[in-house]
């Protein structure tokens, strides 16, 4: 009982004084930033926020399983690419999209696989395949695709729900919600953090843990897919890079949202709300009236500090009973 | 122990021939490859930095820990330093580059070790944050080099570029550091077991300590001759140097779990790494074929250590962190 | 301790032929697109010319390289044509592909560089071995190049910009009574081009003609997004959140670079409330299919856009490095006979390709590139 109502407290606390940050930053806004809160800003913001998220929602669950992808960004650029390619050929949203998870599924279980199988530290691993994804490209095609049908730029230019929200945030609206109940309450979610606890014990406990982490792979996969078809149909152009260095965007958005890097704890909730204050950012210092070039100090400086901060919970309950901070995570 | 070190030789000298190889199929394709002064001039010169600071993040893989932030703080210090020598002249410039490499190693190591966060969380943060302040103090703009880096990165020794034996020096220190000091052994002993390690009476949070600022140092050394190298440098030069020293490291056959590794093998992995890069651009393979081959090259190398260690990890101790490696 | 043994060998060995395949695979993608080889040279006396352009892979110096390559074919030598990748448009990465081609002693090097300055030491170096150096499309510092090959001049572009601006923003009533704010999105704020048409925009701003647009805050209103495509995007949708006809938001965009350009278009076009067409203006820089869609959408803010002929700035380019190679024009030439196009002046070491094209709904289907 006492345990459980630990757990609660802890629970409250990451998430929530995030969320009482994010509120700070808000209000601060609201009074400073004139005319930050213009339906076209907000909903800007919220577009670029949905594919961060959708993909840092897929990142979270591999960091979970105390592995890591640093190769989304690649990968993102590939399926980017290859949907532009489909969409030259006048294909319509509807088959883009489960094109673009297909694609994304496909790449990352090849990481899934070569993680497990050969047994190479994931961070390592997929070191390796960025170059392959990053390499392949230019090999194929020589420039951009441009001028692409209007059926590509479809989701970006026309898709607005009351003719205001992108569709791209009822996308994302959608798989956050799916996300929180499946982690929440899913077996397969059960799987993960137990990996991520103690792959050893997993494994005895009769986890298959290598099924597991290639099928993880797979869903962020998906979403990664996801999220790089609301990238590539932002314009009707699509160039060989697009979506380079998310893979550290993400990472920050679930470390900021309170998930360990060495794996077994993390809410989707903490992510959600980790991605909105990167997000926020950029946008939010050009409406203050600072120079974009201090956006990443100011970045870097959050999650620092929260990190820190969030830290320092644990500190005094880690004494007790130390976990040995294992490996590089 | 003798075994472990036999072992140790033969896998070095697996790595060393495929350096011969690669080296001498590059030299057979093309003739310009092969010139003393490519060689020296460009080969050896322009990787110098990144074999540098591969040094000190060999230390910190084997014990278990990683350096995310290396290429910006190596920016920050030449960003601030080269401020500092427009106003105050060479001299600050100087203790300014050094002092910025420290506590921004400093930074990491505290946060590493009073804070308890996971390196890989603490430097990437702080990779964002070195990033920021060099683009935010610099404005966005160049910083241009000064005399003493102008001199660092520019000048010869016998014919050989004087940043070369800098790095044969430091090589040297690293090496024996490595090998023939407690402070070694004591830094596989953090890699396999940390806790172990503690319980045996080790400081280890000083040690852990005193890596990161000496990697911070080697940073600041480092950044003088890049920027002597390339007379000027931008906020977002650090960007994938991270990734390129760990490819080195990891293509040497230190694994990144910690535990395992010699500075013998990041050598020869630069030596490949230089090769490959050098070699490659004046085979006028392009770019992007030369990342797929490099990245091929990382993940043969990963595989033929995964196979060769499977075997013998077996034996060892049986570590409880180390995962992923294990065997059910 | 056999077993281990065995091991060892087979890894050996599969690194081995993994490695030597690399190889193989390596020297035979090599010989197609390199057929008249940089090593050759010497044994066919083919002139051999290197062209480096900030980055590749965009519709921009894809369209030069076309026209280098016409060039080179018309004149029977070799080039060779690297950069870096888009999102890693680094000096860095140009000195490195510059190396290698200072080592196989190309006869001439042709580079847009990314840093004005910090190539400077790898050009003369290059200069050193003996091997011309032209710069086109951006500058390096004087006493580290033979000749630019420059578009246009950075006045002209300043004031063609400008002038692309007024015109519609007076249609749409500004003018001297009623200021209009302006805003530019430029590169990665070292490119030497855009540092000169940003001078430029600044000198005629203070004209009388110009000065009811201003550029309220060079902090803010000056973006540098870089070279990456999603980054662009998501700055150019900050900029666009922030037009409208009110006196704190801005009137006019204009996009310095050719991604800029296209992504204010389709930011503007993705924005959920569009600002008013009838209050504010998108221009810039961009190639005509890159605009193609949002200029002849007649709702869309954006009607014109500025450039050069990119074919012939390649073309020119190579022309220029050839003939510097061979000896037909010196440094100290005051024209150059350059084939399909003519004769052009050469002043002050800087030869430039001509005017500025503008093209609207009228003509830009005629352009492909």
């Amino acid at each position: 009982m006492v345990q459980e109502k630990r757990r609660t407290a802890s629970f409250l606390t990451t998430e929530f004084y995030l969320t009482i940050f994010l509120l700070a930053v808000l209000i601060f806004l609201g009074i400073f930033a004139k005319g930050f809160y213009t339906i076209n800003n907000i909903m800007s913001i919220l577009n670029a926020y949905s594919y961060t998220l959708i993909a840092a929602i897929g990142m979270n669950m591999i960091i979970i399983t105390s592995n890591i992808d640093v190769s989304t960004g690649a990968l993102v650029s590939v399926v980017c690419f290859a949907s532009a390619a489909l969409g030259k050929l006048g294909l319509p949203f509807p088959v883009l999209l489960p094109a673009a998870m297909i694609m994304g599924m496909i790449l990352s279980t090849i990481n899934g696989l070569f993680i497990t199988k050969t047994r190479i530290p994931s961070i390592v691993a997929t070191l390796a395949t960025t170059q392959l994804f990053q390499g392949v490209l230019p090999l194929t095609t020589e420039g951009s695709i441009y001028d692409l049908p209007a059926t590509f730029t479809w989701l970006a230019f026309e898709a607005k729900i009351f003719g205001i929200v992108p569709a791209s945030v009822l996308m994302c609206l959608i798989i956050t919600v799916i996300a929180l109940f499946f982690m929440r309450y899913s077996r397969f979610s059960k799987k993960l953090y137990a990996i991520g606890n103690n792959q050893n014990s997993a494994r005895l406990s009769g986890i298959n843990v290598e099924k597991t982490i290639i099928i993880t792979y797979a869903i962020a996969g998906a979403l990664f897919g996801v999220s790089a078809i609301i990238i590539a149909t932002a314009g009707q152009r699509v160039t060989t890079t697009m979506g380079s260095g998310l893979e550290m965007t993400l990472i920050a958005s679930v470390i900021l949202g309170g998930t360990s890097t060495a794996g077994g704890s993390g809410k989707v909730l903490g992510t959600v709300i980790g991605a909105l204050i990167l997000s926020i950012v950029s946008p939010a210092i050009n409406y203050l009236g600072i120079s974009p070039n201090w956006s990443d100090a100011i970045k870097g400086a959050i999650i620092i500090i929260s990190v820190v901060v969030g830290a320092a919970q644990y500190v005094k309950k880690k004494r007790v009973i130390k976990v040995p901070a294992g490996g590089i995570s | 122990m003798a075994k472990k070190k036999g072992f140790k030789l033969t896998f070095n000298a697996i790595l060393f021939l495929i350096w011969l190889f690669i080296f001498a199929g590059i030299a057979t394709i093309s003739s310009a490859f092969l010139s003393p002064n490519y060689l020296i001039n460009v080969m050896l010169r322009n990787i110098i930095e990144i074999g540098m600071v591969a040094l000190p993040m060999t230390l910190i893989i084997i014990m278990g820990g990683i350096d995310l932030s290396v290429g910006n703080i190596m920016v920050l210090a030449s960003t601030l330093g080269g401020l500092a020598s427009i106003s105050l002249g060479s001299g600050p410039a100087i203790l300014i580059t050094l002092v910025t490499g420290l506590v921004c190693g400093l930074i990491n190591g505290l946060v590493i070790v009073k804070a308890k966060i996971s390196p890989m969380v603490t430097t990437l943060a702080t990779m964002y944050l070195y990033l920021g302040i060099s683009r935010g103090i610099s404005k966005g703009s160049s910083i241009y080099s000064y005399d003493f880096a102008t001199f660092l990165g520019n000048t010869s020794l016998f014919g050989i570029p004087l940043q070369i034996w800098i790095y044969i020096l430091l090589a040297v220190i690293f090496t024996v550091l490595l090998s023939k000091t407690t402070l070694g052994r004591k830094l596989y002993s953090i890699g396999l077991n940390e806790n172990a390690t503690r319980y045996a009476g080790i400081d280890v949070d000083k040690i852990k300590l005193f890596m990161y600022v000496l990697c911070g140092l080697i940073c600041a050394l480092a950044s003088f001759i890049w920027l002597g190298r390339f007379t000027s440098i931008k906020f977002d030069a650090g960007t994938n140097f991270n990734m390129k020293v760990i490819t080195i490291v990891v293509l040497g056959g230190t694994s990144i779990n910690g535990g395992i590794g010699s500075m013998a093998g990041t050598i020869i992995g630069t030596l490949i790494i230089a090769t490959l890069n050098s070699g490659l651009t004046v085979m006028n393979i392009p770019i992007d074929v030369q990342t797929i081959v490099q990245g091929s090259v990382l993940i043969v190398s990963l595989i033929a250590y995964a196979v060769v260690n499977s075997r013998a990890k077996k034996k060892k101790l049986i570590k409880i962190q180390a995962a992923p490696k294990q065997a059910a | 301790m056999k077993k281990n043994l065995l091991k060892k060998i087979i890894a050996t060995a599969m690194v081995g032929i993994i490695t030597l395949a690399m190889f193989a695979g390596c020297s035979k993608t090599q010989t197609p697109d390199n057929t008249q080889g940089g090593g050759k040279k010497t044994a066919d006396g083919k002139i051999t010319i290197a062209m480096l352009p900030k980055f590749k892979g965009e519709n921009y110096f894809d369209a030069v390289k076309i026209g280098a390559q016409e060039a080179a074919d018309e004149l029977g030598i070799t080039l060779l044509y690297d950069g870096p990748p888009q999102d890693q448009a680094t000096n860095q990465k140009q000195v490195d592909i510059l190396e290698g081609w200072i080592a196989q002693k190309v006869d001439a090097i042709l580079v847009s560089p990314n840093d004005p300055n910090a190539i400077a030491p790898t050009l003369k170096k290059a200069q050193e071995a003996g091997i011309k150096v032209v710069t086109f499309d951006a500058d390096a510092q004087k006493d580290a190049r033979d000749l630019f090959v420059n578009q246009i001049t950075a006045d002209a572009t300043g004031k063609g910009l400008l002038e692309a601006a007024a015109r519609e923003l007076k249609a749409k009533g500004y003018g001297p009574n009623k200021k209009a704010n302006i805003a530019l999105v430029s590169s990665s704020g070292t490119d030497a081009n855009q540092a000169a048409w940003e001078a430029a925009i600044d000198k005629y701003l203070a004209t009388e003609e110009y000065n009811f647009m201003v550029i309220k805050n060079k902090e803010t209103d000056v973006y540098y997004p870089g070279t990456d495509e999603t980054k662009v995007n998501a700055e150019c949708a900050t900029l666009i959140s922030r037009m409208g006809p009110g006196e704190d938001q801005i009137q006019a965009a204009i996009g310095l670079s050719s991604m800029a350009t296209p992504a204010l278009g389709a930011q503007y076009q993705s924005a959920s409330k569009k600002p008013d067409a009838n209050a504010i203006t998108l221009t810039g820089l961009a190639t005509p299919n890159a605009l193609k869609t949002y200029i002849k959408d007649d709702e869309h803010p954006m009607n014109a856009g500025m450039l050069w002929n990119c074919m012939d700035l390649g073309y020119l380019a190579v022309q220029v490095a050839y003939q510097l190679t061979k000896g037909d024009i010196t440094t100290e030439s005051t024209s150059v006979n350059a084939g399909r196009l003519g004769t052009k002046e050469i002043v002050d070491r800087e030869c430039v390709l001509g005017d500025a094209l503008i093209f609207d709904k009228t003509n830009v289907d005629n352009f492909n590139y």
